[in-house]
């Protein structure tokens, strides 16, 4: 039932490109863009930060993908990639993909149902441990329905899933969900990808640089229209900023720019095009319900009520970034509380005074006072865009006689600490990679999940969980998750504070690009991206 | 002589080797490893895959034959393979070498050309306002952090110029390399030609007040001969020792002046190495620092003992 | 022959000094840089030790309305990206300092001082053991050193103070070693030998005195390069942690993200550092001049 839509896209898409001579897209030239930090690596199935996916997706191709040309990510906005099309089997259960034939790797092999198999067969953790194309797997919740992957001759390919999940199609259309070859090490993965995308990777300094030249053998016709793309990778984000001002970049990396600095990119480079957008990235409030003081349910609804998202939003963004519960808020979130149902919950009150009042009398009630605070120790990441929330939260909790202490924790021990629970309150922020129930839910909030670190346990919410999940009808499923959305607030599972909403800016002669506004780390295939020079 | 240097030579490698014991061990100390790292860059701490990647590294093996496969490495010359891009060390480490040693380079020509003829004029101005005025900027170049005063001199420059010259592409010629490394060059020279300043001063002052200098000065010779033939001649051995010395120790300037300035060399590789935990680096980039501090004491004494005749090694 | 009576220095270089405030007042007029040094050395002290009653505001607060507030008016100096006050924060970012380096200074010297004299003293294979340490240990620039140790520690204040001390060990034990093999064939100490006093004893009580000319000469100068070091080990993301108000940490990140929007946030600061480790240095210039005319310059 979807075949028909697809087609509809790819006609469409042709007749665009022949009928508006307006689009007098230029080929050639090169589009310069600095990078925020060193990559872990290349390999986009291995890592989820936007440090990978943004220089790397344009290696490679998905089976679907989200439209590039629309501005939010949906699932009725699904287009074909290496797939020509698909189809559902009657009991929801069964998606079969038709490939589109005469596609080739960029070592020049030829691209069959196989490669398909293999990827997701190692994502499924059920790969050939001696090819290895992956050796880690982040993303392994969003393939546990996954039952089965089978070919049928080089071209075609059908997923077995345990029930029907229409989120499925949502997942394969990730950025992070590009295709994999079977022939390739992951070793050479991590380093020097090979895909069938519309740039090939030709080199990757570490610290220094990331450089992709134009495949000239990419299957889509008349694209890319780039002949190169070059990273530059500058640690320093005033450096970035400079030498954007100075003409060095043609592009910002992703939500580089702070609203705090916008104004200074815009008084330097009057004529930079700037986007600000909801990156679909929340900062978010780690308690560990599980040891004191935080095992107290009332202690955890004061904690709650003292916090005034307003004012976390006013100094971290001047005011742009969004409120909202679990899901990212409508417009840009497709699934979100709208605003007058996040008012009625708690942490999101608008008369902030009359929460903390009530905070306060929690609090002496359980005998804390201003000459008796509650002493805690406020674990977080020792990078910035973690230690300035935990700031202003050390800050606020001292309105209800919390007297917090902050714990940076170094990077590279923070997700271990946060899951041995050696933690009180915890800062933390959370990317959520497709705006997508079953993303989100399962990921952060379902019982069994490696990466519900608060360790939430609600068998009822779990159900509700699994019953969205099945549901194939949206609007009810919208309110199924306005539901979940409701109760996770009600149990302070892991209070949100804010929506975090930053800048990317060009300059004006990058045309064709479409910056996605519910997720960052989709769109960034750059196919038609071209240069007005 | 023969026996001293033999002597000098063994407690050269002795050094050397203690340190390279002491990184080793210091570094498998730090709490995480480079397995925490790469599976919290994902996201995740899954115990399976983080042990799998620590296998597959090799780090889940006792330290000591760790120990042993590096330095039986070394002796081949591989220094092994960096963890995070999963290329050969050396790949990694020697095109950098190259971009810190010009800095480093540039940086003692800086300090030496303002160093040396300021120590002078200090020296034979002493207590002068002209001795006191360079006495003080010169204290002042062993106050300032430097990346302090790099962070200044990349403000003045967007102010007055609208650009910084940051190291954002390679270099086309070798002009631009020049025009672009000076400017670092001078912010991490600034202090080692405060050094030089006040050490060519003392030692200035020293040889005026010796005997010949007093007798060159009696017989007539003009003021301007006695303190550039006579003195400066002999004033300057202590100084080239400490230009020698300070060589080596420039390593600590780089490692900032590299950071605020983006120049992609080995001193700012080291620190990002360490917080990485790609150990195969940091060893092997400590233990290229040390060779290079240790070589050079040694060359510092052996010029020493080539330069001044009154030098004896015989212990 | 390492035994300097102040006095008589004094005393020979003119001065008929009798109290407190005319050796001050000698001081000023032999030194007037060392005055300067000094001066700013005890504003520095003082201005640690009664922080909270010189900072108007909590150097934690924060105020979204304030945020990047230029200096003047109720921000003296400014207000940094998350509406704290910088004065404050540089105030109590003084006993930070004072802290880490005078704590860095102390144990390095406490450790180099056992360490030199236990070397010099009993010599033979402690004090061969103990040079080869020291060579190891000094194969390698402060700052580096410095780095691995922090790195090592993880970023707290105390690690931060132990990593700077490490490296400041050998020079100290150096000094201490070669004073202690000149002392320890003086008659004062063959003396105290021979009525029976125990080696222990003569080592810290006759001895250790003798040496705390060079010393405090050494300690002063290296007060001045522990406090840079902090800063640059803060400045790098490896020193003392947010919320601290460390001024090398204040200089790092955030700060240097606003050069050109907010640049007092990278000036103030960083004259808060320059300004100390150049009192300390004009001080130790002239205490070297008085304590230690072998070296005067």
């Amino acid at each position: 039932m979807r075949v028909g839509l697809a087609i509809v896209a790819t006609t469409a898409a042709v007749f665009m490109t022949a009928a508006s001579p307006t689009f007098a897209q230029k080929h050639g030239g090169t589009l310069r863009i600095s990078h925020r930090d060193n990559p872990p690596s290349a390999s986009v199935l291995e890592e989820s930060t936007i440090s990978v996916n943004q220089p790397f997706m344009a290696a490679f191709n998905n089976l679907v993908v989200f439209d590039p040309s629309e501005k939010i990510n949906s699932p009725d906005k699904i287009v074909p990639d290496l797939a020509e099309s698909w189809s559902w089997n009657a009991d929801n259960t069964k998606l079969t993909f038709k490939l589109r034939q005469g596609v080739k790797w960029h070592d020049g092999k030829p691209f069959t149902a196989k490669d398909v198999k293999c990827t997701f067969d190692a994502l499924r953790g059920d790969g050939d441990e001696k090819v290895g194309i992956i050796r880690k797997n982040p993303r392994k919740v969003w393939y546990i329905n996954l039952k089965d992957v089978a070919t049928n001759g080089d071209n075609e390919v059908s997923f077995q899933l345990g029930r029907p999940q229409p989120s499925f199609l949502s997942m394969l259309a990730a950025g992070y969900s590009p295709i994999y070859s079977c022939h390739v090490p992951g070793r050479d993965m991590r380093s020097k990808p090979i895909g069938t995308g519309p740039f090939k990777v030709v080199e990757f300094k570490r610290n220094e640089s990331i450089k992709l030249v134009r495949n000239l053998d990419y299957w889509k016709k008349g694209r890319p229209y780039l002949d190169a793309i070059d990273w530059r990778i500058v640690p320093n984000r005033s450096t970035r900023m400079l030498g954007f001002g100075a003409g060095e970049f043609d592009m910002t990396f992703d939500s580089d720019v702070t609203f705090p600095l916008l104004k200074d990119i815009k008084a330097q480079k009057p004529d930079a095009v700037c986007e600000g957008r909801p990156t679909n990235v929340n900062s978010n409030i780690l308690i560990n319900r599980d040891a004191p003081p935080f095992d107290n349910p009332e202690l955890r609804k004061a904690m709650v009520l003292a916090l005034d998202n307003r004012a976390f939003a006013d100094i971290l963004s001047q005011g742009n970034d969004l409120d909202g519960a679990a899901m990212l808020p409508p417009p840009a979130g497709v699934w979100g509380l709208p605003k007058d149902m996040l008012a009625t919950l708690p942490g999101h009150a608008t008369d902030i005074e009359k929460s903390r009042a009530e905070g306060r009398k929690i609090m002496a009630s359980l005998g804390y006072g201003p000459n008796k605070p509650l002493k805690v120790k406020i674990a977080t990441r020792n990078i910035a865009i973690y230690r300035d929330p935990a700031v202003i939260l050390i800050d606020q909790l001292k309105q209800i006689y919390i007297e917090g202490e902050l714990e940076p924790i170094d990077t590279t021990v923070w997700y271990a600490k946060v899951q041995r629970k050696d933690y009180q309150l915890g800062m933390n922020l959370t990317g959520v990679g497709v705006d997508d129930p079953d993303v989100n839910f399962y990921e952060n909030f379902y019982s069994t999940s490696e990466r519900n670190y608060t360790g939430y346990k609600n068998p009822e919410v779990d159900k509700m969980i699994d019953q969205q999940s099945a549901e194939v009808d949206r609007d009810k499923r919208r309110k199924m998750v306005w539901e979940i959305e409701k109760r996770l607030a009600d149990d302070g599972a892991r209070p949100v504070i804010g929506y975090n909403v930053a800048n990317t800016c060009w300059t004006p002669q990058v045309k064709g690009l479409v910056l996605q506004h519910n997720s960052i780390y989709n769109g960034w295939r750059f196919e038609d991206v071209w240069l007005d020079r | 002589m023969g026996s001293y240097l033999v002597r000098r030579f063994l407690l050269m490698v002795l050094t050397l080797f203690g340190m390279s014991v002491l990184i080793f061990v210091m570094l498998r100390l730090v709490p995480g490893d480079i397995s925490d790292i790469l599976v919290n860059a994902a996201g995740i701490a899954d115990a399976k895959e983080k042990a799998k990647i620590a296998h597959e590294l090799g780090i889940d093996q006792p330290i000591h034959v760790q120990y042993a496969q590096w330095i039986g490495g070394l002796t081949r010359g591989d220094l092994g393979y960096a963890y995070v891009s999963e290329r050969p060390a050396i790949e990694e480490i020697a095109p950098r070498i190259p971009i810190s040693a010009k800095l480093a380079g540039m940086a003692l020509f800086f300090a030496v050309l303002i160093g040396v003829p300021f120590g002078v004029i200090s020296a034979v101005r002493q207590n002068t306002g002209l001795d006191y005025f360079l006495r003080v900027i010169s204290l002042s170049g062993l106050s300032l952090p430097s990346f302090w005063l790099g962070l200044l001199v990349l403000m003045a420059s967007v102010h007055w110029f609208g650009t910084i010259p940051i190291y954002s592409n390679e270099p086309r010629s070798f002009l631009q390399e020049v025009a672009l490394l000076s400017i670092p060059a001078a912010v991490v020279g600034f202090r080692s030609s405060a050094l030089i300043m006040r050490l060519t001063r003392s030692s200035m002052l020293e040889v005026l007040r010796q005997d010949y200098v007093r007798t060159a000065r009696s017989k007539g010779a003009s003021e301007v001969s006695v303190n550039y033939d006579h003195a400066l001649r002999n004033a300057l051995l202590p100084v080239v020792t400490i230009i020698g010395i300070e060589a080596a120790f420039l390593v600590g300037g780089l490692i900032v002046t590299e950071t605020v300035f983006n120049i992609p060399g080995v001193a700012r590789f080291l620190v990002e190495a360490i917080l990485w935990r790609d150990y195969p680096i940091v060893q092997n980039l400590v233990m290229l620092i040390a060779f290079v501090v240790v070589v050079v004491n040694f060359l510092v004494d052996m010029a020493y003992m080539a330069l001044d005749p009154r030098i004896k090694f015989a212990e | 022959m390492a035994v300097i009576n102040h006095e008589a220095e004094l005393s020979r270089a003119g001065a008929n000094i009798t109290g407190w405030w005319s050796r001050i007042l000698f001081f000023t007029r032999r030194y007037p840089l060392g005055a300067v040094g000094a001066t700013i050395v005890l504003v520095f002290i003082l201005t640690a030790v009664f922080a909270n009653f010189i900072a108007p505001m909590d150097p934690t607060a924060t105020n979204a309305r304030a945020s990047l507030a230029p200096p003047g008016g109720k921000y003296l100096l400014g207000a940094d990206f998350m509406g704290r006050d910088m004065f404050s924060r540089i105030v109590f970012g003084a006993r930070i300092s004072l802290a880490v380096g005078a704590g860095a200074m102390g144990l390095g010297a406490l450790i180099g001082i056992s360490v030199g004299l236990a070397s010099g003293y009993l010599g033979g294979w402690v004090d061969l053991l103990v040079q080869r340490l020291l060579d190891i240990m000094q194969s390698l620039p402060l700052l580096v050193m410095a780095i691995v140790m922090a790195a090592a520690l993880g970023p707290t204040m105390r690690n931060t103070i132990i990593a700077i001390a490490i490296p400041l060990v050998p020079t100290v034990a150096r000094v201490v070693r070669a004073s202690t093999l000149s002392l320890r064939e003086q008659p004062f100490v063959e003396a105290a030998r021979a009525v029976g006093m125990g080696e222990l004893r003569i080592a810290v009580r006759h001895v250790l005195p003798n040496t705390l000319a060079p010393l405090i000469v050494l300690a002063t100068a290296q007060l001045g390069s522990a406090i840079l070091v902090e800063a640059s080990l803060s400045f790098l993301g490896l020193g003392i942690p947010e919320p601290y108000p460390s001024w090398g940490r204040m200089l790092s990140e955030s700060a240097a993200e606003y050069v050109r929007t907010a640049p007092w946030l990278v000036i103030f600061p960083g004259v808060a550092i320059s300004l100390t480790v150049f009192g300390t240095n004009l001080l130790g210039d002239a205490l070297r001049d008085i304590l230690d005319p072998r070296q005067r310059t």
